[in-house]
Order: C-alpha cells, then structure tokens, then sequence
C-alpha cells in the first residue's frame, strides 16, 4: 500500500474526533478520559489521528509542503493504536493506524527524517540494535547460563530477548529470570546469543519500512535454517513484530510472549508457587501486546459497495481493533500468585494509555514521552497500587525514567519479576 | 492571506510561542471538508471551508480577551470552537483567526446541592456525565453525542438529543455566562454576573441569555463563551457504568430501575399517539428513534453488527436474509427506543405501568428482539452515554438529514398517506439512482421530545454517501435540491438540507449578499434579522464575526 491508497479514507474520516479518547462507553472520570498523547500533549487538532488524516490530504493534493511543523506532527505521535481502537467504535471502513505508518514511510522516503533516527537507524543497520551497542556484545546479558544456543544446537522453543532485554544492564536479569523459569518449568529452551537478530518492530513504527523489511527477512531466513517452529520473547513489541508484521511475508512460526507462556505452564500445573508476594499492584497493558498484539489474520481482496454506497470489503476484511489482543494471560498470571492483589486503573486492555516509549518518541522527544509515562504512573497511583507491572522493557525503561524525574515511589516491575519471586 | 507580522507577533505575546501557528498543513486541519456530511449546506465534492490565518490555543478568559483585542485593533476577525463536529466551528474567510479551545477543558464545579456543573468550553459530554453520575446526577447529551462540547450546545448552537424529553434543550439548561464579548469587554450573565452564583442566567443580574444565545445561538459569530453553569438532572443509577464486553459492542448491566426498551407500532397514528401518552403520564429518561438513523431496511442487520465484536458491514447482506432479522426489522418499522429510569423500586414499576398501558391502548408492542439481554444492555449503555454518535457516518463516511419535520408528533405522522411515508416514497426512488444508500427510503432519526417535558418532535431523513467518490456526492447534492423543492411544494417545512446556506456557499465562503438578504428575506419573521444587525452594530462593532449570525440589512427595514 502507498499513502495514495489511503486518500478515500483521508476523505472519509468523518472529523468526529473519536481518535482523541478512549471509546465513550468507557469514560469513568474526567481526569483519564484521553486516549491520544499526542494531542494531549501538542494540543493542535493536527496531533490527532483525524488530524494526520488531514495534513496527509493536504499534502497529497499540494496545498502543503514540508515544514519543521509537519515533521513534528508525523513523528510525534507513539504509534500507541489508541485512536486506531477509539475510531472503530463506529467506523468499519477507516484504518487511521495503516495510515500513519504509511505517513511516516513517506516522510522516511522523501528524506524528512529526524537526526537522532537517522543515527538510530544508522547504527542498526551497522550493529544489529536499537540500543546503539556493539552487535558482537548481544549474547553477553546470558553469560553463565546454562542454555542451548541455536543454531548449533536445536530446541523445541527460541528465546527471543530483544535489543533492550539483551543490552539494557538494569533489565537484563528480568530476560534471565525468564528463560531460566521457562527452562525450569521443562521448556525445551534455546537462544540465538549474539546471533539473534533485531525484529525492526521498532524501525517500523518510526517509518523505516525497507530497514524493517531487511531485518525481517533475514530473521525469517534464519529461524527457518535453524528449524525454528515456536518463539518466545518477553519484549511486547518483538512480539508485535512476529505476530503480526512477519506473516505477510511468509512467516509461519508460533510466536509466545513470555505471559503466555507461563499462563499456559501455570494452568498445565507445570509452573507452580510457593511464596507469598504481598504487594497490590496494577497492570499496563502494553500497546503491542494489548490492542496492537492481535493474531494476524491473512487476506487479500478489494473494496466494494453494497446497497449502493455501502463501503465494505471482499471477502469478509479481518477487522483489528483491539477486541483480541492479549490481555487475561498477564493477568491470569497475576492473579496466581499468592498475596498479589490485582487492581485495575481507569483507561486498560484495548483502551489502555501508551507509556510514551514507541513510535521513535522517546529517542526523539524525551519531554513529550516522559510526560506520557508520568500520566500513567498518576493513573497508577490514583489506584491505590504500590507497584505497576507490565511486560515490555520500553514500557518498564519509560515508567522508570519518569518515575526518576518526578521522584515519586511507584515501583515498576515486569511480570516476570513478580513470577520470580513466587517460586 | 496571511496576517500582518505585527498582529502575528501580538497574538503570539498573548497565548506564548508554543500555542499559536500558521502552518499551512496545519492550518488545513481546521478545515471542513464539505463533502463529507452536508453539514445542511451541500454536498460540495472537494470543496473546504477557507483555511484560516493562524490558529490560537488560548488557556483563560484573559488570553480570550487578549486575543480579541488584538483582532479589533487589526480588524482580523476570529472564529471559536470547542470540540469541531461541523462546519459551523470553521472559518468562513480566509484571513480568519481560528480560536481552539481546547486547553481550557476544566469541570470548575458540580454542585451537587443546587444541581449545576460549571465548565470551560473543551469539557465534553462523556466527562461531564462520568463526574456528575459519581455524585447521583446527570448531564444532557445533545444529539451528536458524548465527544462533543457541553459549553457550545448550551450556548452557541444546536441542542437537542434523546434525553431532551426528560433533560431539556440545552438552551433551557443554561444557568450563567462568562462572555468574552466582540469588542474584548468580559461580561457574566444572569446571577453569576451580580455575584449570586450560577443559578439562573436570567438575572438577577444582566439578562442577555436572549441575545447570546436564544433558540439557535451565534454559531460562534459573537464573540466567545469562556465558562458556563449547566443544570444537571437526578441519575438513579450506579457511580459508574459498570461497562462489559469486547469493542464496539460495548454493553452494562445495570441496576433493574433502569431499562431500555424498543417499541413498535402498527401504524403511525398509533406511533404519535404514543408520544402524546408519554408526554402526558411524565414517563420516560431518554426517548429517540435512534437506530432508523440506518434506514427502515437495515436498521434490523446493523443492531446485530454493533453489538457483536466479530461481525463488519460486509455481514449486511447475509443477515438480511436471516429470516430472524427480517422479523427484528419488521418489528422495529414504526418504532423508537425509550429508556425508563425509576427513582425508587415503585417509581420504575409504575412507569413500565404506565408504558404498558400505553402499548396497549395504541397496539403497540416492546420489541421482543430487542429484549434479548445483550441487547438490552447494549442499547441501555448506547442511549445513556451516547457515545456511539460517529455512527451517523458508518456507512461511508458522508451523511446528511432532509426534511426535517419538526412540529408535534403527529407533523409526521398525518396526510395521506402519512407524510413521513410520503417522503419516504420519494426518496425510494432517489435511492434507486445509486448515489444514496438504498435503506429503504424511511432513514428518518429524531427527539420525541424536542424540548424539555416533550410536545415538540424533530425527524430527520438520513441520507447517507461516500464523500470520497464525486458521483455519490452529487448525486447526493441533486437530491437534496429535489428534497428542498419537495418540501416546500408540500408543506413540510424548511428542509435541514440547505439550513444553512444563508452563511456559507457553494466554494465554503461567506454567502454573497445579495444570495443571503434574499434567503434571510423570505423567512417568516425577516424583522428578526434585521433587529439581530442592530445587536451586531452595538455589540459587535467592527463586524468580526461571520455570516452564520443571521442578520439582513436589506432596504426593506
Ligand atoms: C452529524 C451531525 C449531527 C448533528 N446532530 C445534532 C443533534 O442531534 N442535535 C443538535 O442540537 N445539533 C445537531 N447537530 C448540530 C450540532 O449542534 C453541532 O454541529 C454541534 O453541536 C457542533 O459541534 P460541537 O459541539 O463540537 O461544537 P463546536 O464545533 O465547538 O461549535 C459549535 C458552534 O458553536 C460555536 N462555539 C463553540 N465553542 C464556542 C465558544 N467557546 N464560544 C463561542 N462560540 C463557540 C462554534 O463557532 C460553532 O459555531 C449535528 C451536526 C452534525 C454535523
Ligand atoms: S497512534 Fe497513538 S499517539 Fe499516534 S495518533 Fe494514534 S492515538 Fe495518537
Ligand atoms: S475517529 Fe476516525 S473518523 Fe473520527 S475523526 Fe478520528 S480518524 Fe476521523
């Protein structure tokens, strides 16, 4: 798809401003009614779904040119989905989140590109990671442990770590918690080391499509040589990327985030606890687990007219709006463990708040990203809860980087953590 | 045409750097499509409404003020809006301030003694009934629903919505004022402007609610509405919707003295008579014929689609063959939804009673389908919080309502055959040319109480397009030409299609004068116009708003 293709959505967005919030049913207050940080943030009607809508028009049809302005409107936006969830509560034919990628993609095309994603990317392509390391030290965060390396030996399941888990030395011990509790719970478990690729979610969501292309298939060629059937990773946006940006081209592999996988241990009695972990705590979903980690579904067909001007698809288009994605696992897994009290904050599952890590954000627009997790991290508190728990280590980085700004006391934690300290 | 440097520079001195721009791309997001719904002036094929000269993000009353002072001393003239459902929030000129008020978004006060709520412009419908339910009472949503502005349907436009038969108009809910006027002077009207709170916005203190607001309001062409008092009304149910199920089909259960029922009836004199009964025994939260918005046809099948997550539009056609829906939708052909709410355990059973009784003096029946408890908990939630109101535009993207026949119920219902089978016939065979969805002719949506206690009904014929393809949009246009034509030939009223081309025209601009004065002229009451020039002359002496203040200087006066 080209941005071209998007410009009957372009004029069919119907300027309702549903984008903004969280779907009306769910407003329970006044103070965490908003959906979209960006607008919430940069206030002008053009931070908005409806508004990108529009500046992409304007562009399309030469009213407009590039600007500093325009930039920051594509760029500043953390590709949460939320307005993508809040949009199809009435509308069946827009898909406001395909075509801010698809913005993006051109601004990175026609060279409109932010410096510190131009070095990010540079480095990528370089080292292997969005952490802007040595590719050679990619395996170091498993030294020590005893675990089968893929591919020189084979296992039933791939541990995937991903670029922060791997490099980010406060998060390390949580992705050798987890590969540890899995290999434990009889997992036949392995990783790929230094060997292990970027999944390019994040190039994605920054606008780099052919970056994320490269990596993708040479991701695929290499689970595929190594005999790769089934992939675990505790990171929510490698696991965004497998599920659901890999099958259209010709992935074929069962992708777990890790709170699958140990709900699933859980209710099969292979994973069990014995300690008591006394802590209420609440959970954030995060974006590419919750409504952006729905199963993709393949389809290919065109648009068409019933009832004369009835806008609909043929076949049946599979419709993403944040009603499958993956959230009783996480809490499932929660609500197992013994003296853990589970409290719930206003705006969760598929029109739960962004962290303000993803989309190229935090890297670029570090006020606007802090402020995003520090407006999480209010919602938390306003729960009562002592600890927010998610299951991304973007998400975990972000609450904590606002959390050292504002010095508050919420404590962040991955599932995973919490796990941990029940066995 | 862009802004002079200085004045650029002095709005900027107001509002800060980071809240004022004029960005050519971003300028065009405070455009208005005029393809995409009529808006009750096209539809235009590609046409906008005019970009602006920059667009202003003020935080308080005094930067309103600010900002108003410079536009007098450099002659700019300014346009408001809170929450930009519609054209009418747009500029008409190019050189146009565009306000935004979105920062200021503060509920200041609910109190919940005297039942008032006193709000900035950017609170919305949603927010203000989720804080006012936490302390047992409720908001008036007017009909587009829980996104848009409480602040601009009570003081600058439009209305009325589904629970206007127990809530009010919003006109009627307007309690107090803080105005920042056309010339930049800050006046409070009614109580609040004698320093008695906000009680009544007819004084004691300035009574000026006739003249800032009336019926139909400014339209945002009289300066700018910084804060107001809204009345709010009892809420006998839970602190917060207790809301299930997975997107769109969001559905609550809520406690027994509240629920939603769809009636049908077997005729439409039977259908008016109802509304009469309903009026008369007091009876009734919220009452709308919401779901026909879809047309008579497809209303059945579109109920089935939103309240079930995995079902999309393209399941329209397979369940219309559902001989269950058929029946649904047969059911439902002479209908609208009510929603009871029973302040105590009897209060309840006396008005589902009183319901009772009135089905069974009219033939009228609760449609059974709708009984259904996912549905009955998904059309209880939809009516309470109306937050589903995009829906006007599901289809396509683009829709407008015709006709417009507004009077007491039975305005509709009588002629032979009755009028709303008469415009239903007729656009039947405008549906067969292609350009409209073919819904069965009858998409005719509306109050049942127009205002507060009932009397007043308001249908409007949905006609919905693809704004996206120019066949349909003209097509569309034609019609609304035909329809226009057809009421006025019958009887039936100024149409809603053409409402209001008496402010902008064909290329999204200010009507030509000569256009206006003649449309303006011709209404039943012309003096009105000219008396509101004299309000301009005094109020708004440098003419800084726009056309949609209705105001004729013809010879004739
Ligand atoms: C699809 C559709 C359905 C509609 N259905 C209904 C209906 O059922 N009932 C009904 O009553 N109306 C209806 N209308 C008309 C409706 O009242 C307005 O379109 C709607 O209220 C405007 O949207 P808004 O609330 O977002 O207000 P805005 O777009 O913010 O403003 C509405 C008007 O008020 C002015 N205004 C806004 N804020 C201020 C301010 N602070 N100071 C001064 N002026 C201000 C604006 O300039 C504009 O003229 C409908 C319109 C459309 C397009
Ligand atoms: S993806 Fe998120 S930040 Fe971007 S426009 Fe949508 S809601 Fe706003
Ligand atoms: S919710 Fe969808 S239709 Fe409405 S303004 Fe946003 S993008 Fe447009």
């Amino acid at each position: 798809m080209a941005l071209e293709d998007y410009k009957a959505d372009m004029e069919r967005c119907s300027q309702c401003s549903y984008c903004k919030w969280i779907p009306f049913d769910q407003v329970k207050s006044w103070r965490f009614a908003k959906g979209c940080p960006s607008i919430a943030y940069n206030n002008f009607l053009s931070y908005s779904a409806r508004g990108r809508y529009a500046v992409a028009l304007s562009l399309l049809n030469g009213q407009s040119t590039y600007s500093d302005r325009v930039v920051d409107i594509v760029y500043k936006c953390t590709t949460c989905g939320s307005c993508d969830v809040s949009d199809k509560i009435c509308r069946y034919n827009l898909e406001p989140l395909e075509m801010i990628h698809e913005l993006k993609f051109r601004l990175v095309e026609d060279g409109q590109v932010l410096p510190q994603h131009t070095a990010l990317i540079e480095h990528l392509r370089k080292e292997n990671n969005m952490m802007e390391k040595p590719a050679a030290g990619r395996g170091d965060w498993a030294e020590g442990l005893d675990i089968k390396r893929v591919p020189g030996e084979s296992a039933e399941v791939l541990f995937h770590a991903g670029c922060r888990f791997s490099y980010d030395e406060e998060l390390q011990e949580t992705a050798r918690t987890a590969v540890t509790i899995l290999k434990n719970a009889g997992v036949d478990i392995g990783i790929m080391g230094e060997n292990e690729p970027c999944c390019g979610g994040r190039a994605y969501d920054m606008g780099y499509k052919e970056e994320f292309t490269r990596l993708a298939e040479n991701t695929i060629k290499a689970w595929t040589a190594a005999g790769v059937k089934t992939v675990v990773t505790p990171c929510a946006d490698c696991y965004h990327a497998f599920n659901r940006l890999y099958p259209p081209l010709g992935a074929k592999f069962e992708i777990l985030h890790t709170v699958q996988y140990y709900d699933r241990l859980i209710k099969e009695g292979k994973l069990k606890f014995s300690k008591t972990v006394p802590m209420r705590v609440t959970y954030h979903d995060p974006c590419h687990l919750g409504r952006r980690g729905e199963p993709y579904v393949p389809w290919e067909g065109k648009e068409k007219k019933i009832k004369n001007q009835i806008v609909i698809y043929e076949p049946k288009k599979p419709r993403y709006n944040g009603a499958w994605g993956v959230y009783d696992p996480p809490r499932d897994v929660l609500k197992s463990i013994p003296g853990i009290e589970l409290v719930e904050m206003e705006r969760i599952r598929e029109y739960a708040w962004c962290c303000g890590a993803g989309g190229g954000t935090r890297e670029t627009y570090p006020d606007f990203s802090n402020w995003t997790a520090t407006e999480r991290i209010e919602e938390a508190k306003a729960t009562g809860a002592e600890a927010i728990v998610s299951a991304c280590p973007w998400c975990e980085m972000n609450f904590k980087d606002a959390i050292n700004t504002s010095g508050d006391k919420m404590k962040v934690f991955d599932v995973t953590n919490l796990v941990k300290q029940a066995i | 045409m862009a802004l002079a440097k200085e004045a650029y520079r002095e709005l900027e001195e107001v509002v800060g750097k980071e809240y004022i721009s004029d960005d050519p791309a971003l300028l065009d997001c405070y455009r208005y499509p005029l393809s995409h719904t009529a808006i009750h002036i096209g539809p235009y094929y590609r046409v906008y409404t005019p970009r602006g000269a920059a667009v202003l993000l003020p935080g308080s009353a005094e930067e309103v003020q600010g900002i108003v002072k410079v536009c007098n001393k450099y002659k700019v003239k300014f346009k408001p809006s809170s929450t930009f459902w519609s054209a009418w929030g747009f500029p008409l000129e190019d050189d146009t301030i565009q306000l935004d008020m979105r920062r200021m978004d503060k509920i200041l006060e609910i109190d919940d003694k005297n039942n008032y709520a006193v709000v900035e412009p950017h609170v919305i419908g949603a927010t203000l009934q989720a804080e006012a339910m936490k302390v047992g009472l409720n908001t008036h949503i007017h009909g587009p629903g829980a996104s848009c502005s409480c602040l601009a349907s009570a003081t600058a436009l439009g209305g009325l919505g589904p629970d206007t038969l127990y809530m009010g108009h919003h006109n009627e809910n307007l309690l107090g004022v803080e105005w920042v006027m056309p010339d930049g002077e800050i006046l409070k009207i009614g109580s609040v402007g004698s320093g008695l709170g906000w009680f009544c916005c007819d004084g004691p203190g300035p009574s000026l609610k006739g003249l800032v607001r009336g019926m139909v309001g400014t339209n945002g062409a009289m300066g700018v509405f910084t804060k107001c008092a809204i009345k709010l009304y009892p809420w006998p149910g839970p602190a917060t919707l207790p809301v299930e199920g997975k997107p769109p089909a969001y559905k609550a259960v809520l406690p027994d003295n509240l629920r939603a029922y769809t009636l049908g009836f077997p005729s439409w004199k039977a259908w008016a008579d109802s509304c009469y009964m309903i009026f008369d025994s007091g009876i009734g939260y919220v009452a709308h014929r919401q779901f026909n918005m879809f047309g008579r046809d497809l209303k059945g099948a579109m109920v089935r689609i939103l309240s079930d997550p995995t079902r999309t539009l393209s399941d329209i056609e397979e369940l219309l063959k559902d001989p269950e829906v058929q029946k649904m939708t047969e059911d439902m052909k002479r209908d609208y939804q009510i929603v009871l709410a029973g302040m105590t355990p009897g209060d309840i059973e006396w008005q589902d009673k009183a319901l009772d009784k009135i089905l069974e003096e009219t033939g009228g029946w609760k449609v059974k389908a709708m009984l259904e408890p996912d549905l009955f908990n998904w059309s209880l939630l939809y009516m309470i919080r109306l937050g589903h109101k995009n829906l006007n535009l599901v289809f396509g993207g683009g829709y407008d309502g015709c006709f417009g026949l507004g009077g007491t119920p039975d305005f509709g219902t009588s002629g032979e055959p009755a009028r709303v089978e008469q415009v239903t016939a007729f656009k039947v065979e405008w549906e067969k040319k292609g350009n409209v969805v073919a819904c069965g002719g009858d998409g005719m949506m509306g109050g049942i109480g127009g205002m507060g206690g009932g009397g007043h009904s308001l249908w409007e014929n949905f006609t919905h397009f693809d704004p996206a393809d120019k066949a349909s949009t003209e097509g569309t246009f034609e019609f609304f030409n035909a329809t226009a034509k057809y009421g006025a030939e019958k009887g039936l009223g100024p149409g809603m299609e053409k409402m209001n081309d008496y402010a902008r025209w064909t290329d999204g601009y200010t009507t030509p004068k000569e256009i206006r004065d003649r449309i303006l002229g011709s209404a039943a009451q012309p003096e009105a116009f000219r008396y509101q020039r004299k309000f301009k002359e005094t109020f708004n002496p440098n003419d800084l708003g726009d056309g949609y203040y209705r105001t004729l200087d013809d010879p004739d006066e």
